[in-house]
């Protein structure tokens, strides 16, 4: 696992297309050490490593399928109704490259 | 040459359903913008997704065409990035569990078959549409949520052409299947590929370099035949190939660098926490198989066995998914089967070439095609009356029957006047009832000709062969 | 007295009898609304609601429709067609939902009245009801707002407890419906995992998410699973099983029921008080003839609760909210590049705790950690399930006390992760681990602050949860209570 620094918070967190200021940067890595220590706690349990990663609460699979049956579009107006950048009827960004 | 070519292939191909892979949205080549959008598509807080049946149905008969090992519970992952063109931030694709894995696809090359193995099969969504601009971008999500299905090969392909041979075996694949109209032209099946070469004989991969921007089959050929010539030419020079992604440029033809592949994305794939395990059952995967319809290895041995046509006719008819149905449509009225063959090779399809259309556009019953092919085949109509009533019968879609009634009614069928033709034909040619008599029936044919000939095709030929050979039977 | 005080099904009997018209029951719960001294409003709907309640009020009230013309509040992340929902986050001021969400439909389509979207931690992320967009909100109980109600369903649980409305929704990915409610003394419920539609309400961790709700009574509770635990094929994972009628089956009889309280929990809650009501709550079902033991589990396991639900919910989270870049919906600030523009929106939209649980979250997905971080409190969270199915292969109920005291004092707790109360504080988390029906019900007070009890059982018995707490009011006498009254039923 790589160690974790205030660079390398910055760096997820850019990733993630937000950044913080200094203090949260701060407070993180606290938080980080704090987590850390309380997963050394999960660490100790007892065959934790053999155990099968759970996703679901329980068994909850299923047989069913959507039948493929088209549903009325939203209307156009609707679509673009909630975007501050619209023309032509479509949602419009900076050049992406 | 003494490097060996080591290219893989990553196809995306949109499936045919009537709505989207996890959205009910409906799934149409529709021109106009966000005309076919659903709430799940704009990604708006709390939208969850819905499993396509028809997706997964479709995306099984691949999976067996293409031999695969099929896994019959289905599970979705999130592969989590940032772009433009991808509404929730992460698409909903099979990361950890394909649903199809290990099988193979067999090419000729060199007038041998290769199998080229298939590492994995699996489903997916499509992104976002983007119309670029000089200084903007302009987001249609019609196509976003639409269902793909994703074939990954090992890297056993050695060359352009058996990169090219891989695909068309893939288009047609997927056309005969009804699942895709496997168009790289519209965006229906996409290609990437990667290419790395290496000494013969050595087992170590070299640097691979990704290539992109592959518009046609030709491009995918052209764009590996370059790359092999530029990465040989390279270490032969002594400098090593980086590893990057290029694009290939068409009109130039050759590939361009577009990046330099740093390290790979990190997708933090888990498990779509929205979407339960799906436990398809041995019936439905079975009978997801069974309705696919024939696929052409198959259809080509039943049209060259049971309707007996030549190879090179049969292939001609089955380069088109539609013209091979239409041909089995023709087929369930006449059995004439090679006549058929080649009426529709010389005059239909001629027809259909001169004005750039396709079978799909071809509205004529295929009955009439089959009562047609009959009337020529049974000679009951010459050649010439057969182009005459096929333009009608084009034009407008209605038996042949009625026009060869039509065309009849300017016949000669006066049997007086015929006789009297027929009187004169065996006057000047006295052999003729005798040879017809010791069984050579040439002579039927000759009086028919020669009667032909003097009336310019118009007599009526079933009144006119019933009198013939009543007179030579004299 | 007003009849919006009553429980549901009094108002309900009074509409019949016409003792009280609609329209003047949502009248005095806007009225009430617009009173609230303790944020727990993001917006009230007065106009949309009196609509409403004018075009109902001169219908027949079905008989056998509870919530025909009842008014109630909803979580700000619900999406509600038309209505601004912000998740209680400046990234989504603004953004006016094209749908409703499943369980905003149900209690349309039977004629409940929204009169308004209530406050909640920033896109539910958070347990003490402080870091939405709209600031604090203020637990009833204290007018001096020097203690919290918690969160993060903090506005909903205020309004219930305020009494301006009988019940209200919220959502529970580790205890954000059952803690406030043992906060402010209320019938907090989470029934099994995909039994409600979770269709329509923003995702903060979809394998721990729970549409929840408040009630102040046990029986409005299970009145009110009828109506919302009807089957959604919006979701896929709701639950295709029949559903029970929770209402008819109600009983409170526990001869027989057996009870575990779990060792480790129990002692690591040492408030004496509690303690001692929860001891004499114990005895007062043993009296009802129920069986109740103490069972040990684990302490590393259950010590790993937390940390195992922070690092689950904070690596989901980070997914469900990617889609939040200001180009679809939500504010836009600009930008040159499109990777400009989802930056300067998630920058300036997201407060400081959320960016942190993102950072959290998104490290333990990364590729290089997942093994340690987020596959290993998966694989821990399998040992915690197995571990708490194991007891309820032998006992009907698990039942605790919730919290390890009343609720804090705003500058005691904060939401900066810390080693104390590791277990007291956050074993409620179970309940989300293992999808199990769990419900929170006031239990007593201590200096006029409420706190509560938790029972929970094992998948889709919310039979026996509904059961044990009805059993259970008739020891606390508290149902139906709320700040107005509790003062009354605290000295009986």
């Amino acid at each position: 696992m790589k160690a974790v620094n205030k660079a390398v918070l910055k760096d997820a967190a850019n990733r993630l297309l937000f950044d913080m200021s200094d203090e949260q940067y701060d407070m993180l890595l606290d938080e980080f050490h704090i987590i850390q220590s309380q997963l050394d706690l999960i660490g100790k349990i007892k065959g934790v490593d053999e155990a099968t990663p759970m996703t679901f609460p329980f068994d909850c699979t299923v047989t069913f399928l959507r039948e493929d049956n088209p549903s009325t579009p939203l209307k156009k107006e609707d679509v673009l109704k909630n975007a501050k950048n619209v023309q032509d009827g479509q949602i419009k960004l900076p050049k992406v490259v | 040459m003494n490097f060996e070519a080591v290219i893989g292939l990553e196809t995306h191909i949109e499936t045919n359903t009537k709505s989207k892979m996890f959205s009910t949205a409906p799934n149409t080549a529709e021109l106009e913008p966000n005309t076919q959008v659903q709430l799940l598509d704009m990604a708006y807080p709390g939208t969850m997704p819905r499993v396509n049946k028809e997706a997964v149905r479709k995306a099984i008969r691949i999976a067996n065409a293409l031999h695969m090992t099929i896994d019959s519970t289905i599970y979705f992952d999130r592969k989590n990035y940032f772009y433009s063109d991808l509404p929730k931030g992460y698409q909903i694709t099979q990361q950890a569990r394909p649903i199809g894995r290990e099988g193979y696809v067999e090419i000729e090359v060199d007038g041998k078959k290769k199998r080229i193995g298939i590492e994995r099969i699996h489903m997916e969504e499509d992104t976002c549409k983007q119309l670029h601009f000089s200084s903007y971008t302009l987001l249609d999500y019609n196509r976003a949520g639409v269902p793909l299905i994703e074939i990954v090969t090992k890297p056993e392909l050695r060359s352009g052409e058996e990169a090219r041979k891989y695909v068309e075996k893939l288009r047609e694949i997927v056309t005969f299947a009804d699942v895709s109209d496997g168009k790289m032209e519209n965006g229906s099946m996409r290609c990437d590929t990667n290419i790395s070469i290496r000494p013969y004989g050595t087992e170590k991969f070299g640097t691979k370099v990704e290539v992109k921007n592959l518009n046609s089959i030709a491009d995918i050929e052209k764009a590996l035949d370059y790359e092999v010539k530029r990465q040989s030419e390279l270490l032969l020079s002594g400098q090593p190939v980086i590893q990057e992604t290029r694009r290939f440029d068409e009109t130039k033809k050759e590939t361009i660098s577009m990046r330099v592949k740093t390290d790979a994305v990190d997708y933090k794939y888990f498990t779509e926490p929205n979407i339960p395990p799906i436990q398809l059952s041995d019936e439905f995967i079975i009978d997801a198989i069974k309705t696919c319809p024939e696929l052409y290895d198959a259809k080509l041995a039943r049209f060259t066995s049971s309707y007996a046509l030549n190879d090179v006719d049969a292939k001609i008819i089955l380069s088109d998914r539609a013209l091979a149905d239409y041909y089995d449509e023709c087929a369930k009225f006449t059995k004439a089967y090679q006549p058929l063959g080649n009426f529709i090779i010389s005059n239909v399809l001629s027809i259909l070439n001169r004005e750039n259309k396709t079978i799909i556009d071809f509205k004529v019953e295929p009955k009439y095609i089959s009562e047609l092919v009959d009337l020529l085949d049974s000679k009951q109509i010459n050649s010439n009356q057969g182009k005459q009533i096929f333009d009608k019968v084009v034009k407008e879609n209605k038996s042949p029957l009625i026009f060869k009634k039509e065309l009849g009614a300017t016949l000669i069928n006066d049997e007086k006047l015929i006789l009297s033709m027929i009187d004169e034909v065996l006057k000047a040619n006295p052999s003729l009832p005798a040879d017809f008599k010791a069984g050579k029936t040439r002579a039927q044919g000759f009086v028919m000709g020669q009667i032909m000939k003097k009336t310019q095709g118009k007599v009526d030929p079933q009144v006119a062969n019933k009198l013939i050979v009543e007179e030579l039977n004299k | 007295m007003s009849y919006l005080d009553l429980s549901i099904r009094e108002i309900h009997e009074a509409l019949l009898n016409k003792k009280v018209s609609i329209l003047d029951l949502t009248k005095e719960a806007i009225s009430r609304a617009k009173k609230d001294t303790n944020n727990a409003f993001e917006c009230i709907l007065e106009k949309e609601a009196l609509e409403k309640a004018t075009k109902l009020n001169d219908t027949i009230i079905p008989k056998d429709n509870y919530f025909y013309g009842i008014p109630y509040v909803a979580k700000d992340n619900f999406s509600t067609k038309d209505i601004e929902t912000t998740g209680g986050s400046n990234i989504l001021v603004g953004y006016m939902p094209l749908f409703d969400a499943t369980v905003i439909k149900y209690l349309n389509e039977a004629g409940a009245i929204l009169i308004g979207k209530t406050t909640l931690d920033e896109l539910a992320m958070g347990g003490t009801g402080t870091s939405g967009h709209k600031g604090k909100t203020f637990n009833p109980y204290d007018p001096s707002h020097t203690h919290m109600i918690g969160g993060s369903s903090c506005g909903s649980a205020a309004a219930v407890a305020d009494g301006i409305v009988p019940f209200a929704l919220g959502s529970d990915t580790g205890d954000s419906v059952r803690k406030p409610a043992s906060n402010s003394a209320l019938v907090g419920m989470k029934p099994t995992w995909g039994l409600i539609s979770r269709y329509g309400l923003f995702p903060f961790a979809p394998s721990l998410d729970h549409v929840a709700y408040f009630t102040r009574n046990v029986e409005d509770s299970a009145l009110l699973l009828n109506l919302l635990s009807k089957h959604d094929d919006n979701d896929e994972t709701n639950s295709f099983k029949t559903r029970d009628d929770y209402f008819k089956e109600l009983n409170s009889n526990v001869k027989g029921k057996k009870i575990a309280v779990i060792k480790e929990i129990r002692e690591s809650i040492t408030d004496k008080e509690m303690n001692k009501k929860f001891n004499e709550s114990l005895e007062f079902l043993k009296n009802e003839g129920a069986i109740v033991e103490e069972v040990s589990m684990n302490k590393d396991l259950l010590t790993s609760i937390f940390p195992t639900y922070f690092v689950i919910s904070c690596a989901e989270a980070t997914s469900n909210n990617a889609n939040l870049d200001g180009i679809k919906f939500g504010p836009n600030y600009g930008g040159k590049t499109y990777q400009e523009v989802m930056y300067n929106v998630r920058t300036k939209g997201f407060s400081g705790l959320i960016k942190r649980r993102f950072v959290i979250g998104s490290y333990s997905l990364m590729s290089e950690n997942q093994h340690d971080l987020f596959l290993r409190a998966q694989k821990a969270r399998h040992l915690i399930v197995d571990a708490f199915n194991e007891v309820f292969k032998k006992y009907d109920c698990i039942y605790l006390l919730a919290a390890p005291n009343v609720a804090p004092k705003f500058d005691e707790a904060s939401d900066r992760l810390n080693n104390e109360y590791l277990i007291a504080d956050n074993y409620l988390a179970f309940g989300n681990f293992g999808g199990y029906p769990s419900m929170t019900i006031p239990l007593g007070f201590k200096n006029g602050l409420p706190y509560g009890a938790n029972i929970t059982s094992k998948p889709y018995d919310e039979k026996s949860v509904f059961n044990l707490a009805l059993n259970l009011e008739k020891f606390t006498h508290l149902a139906d209570v709320s700040f107005l009254n509790y003062k009354d039923k605290e000295e009986k």
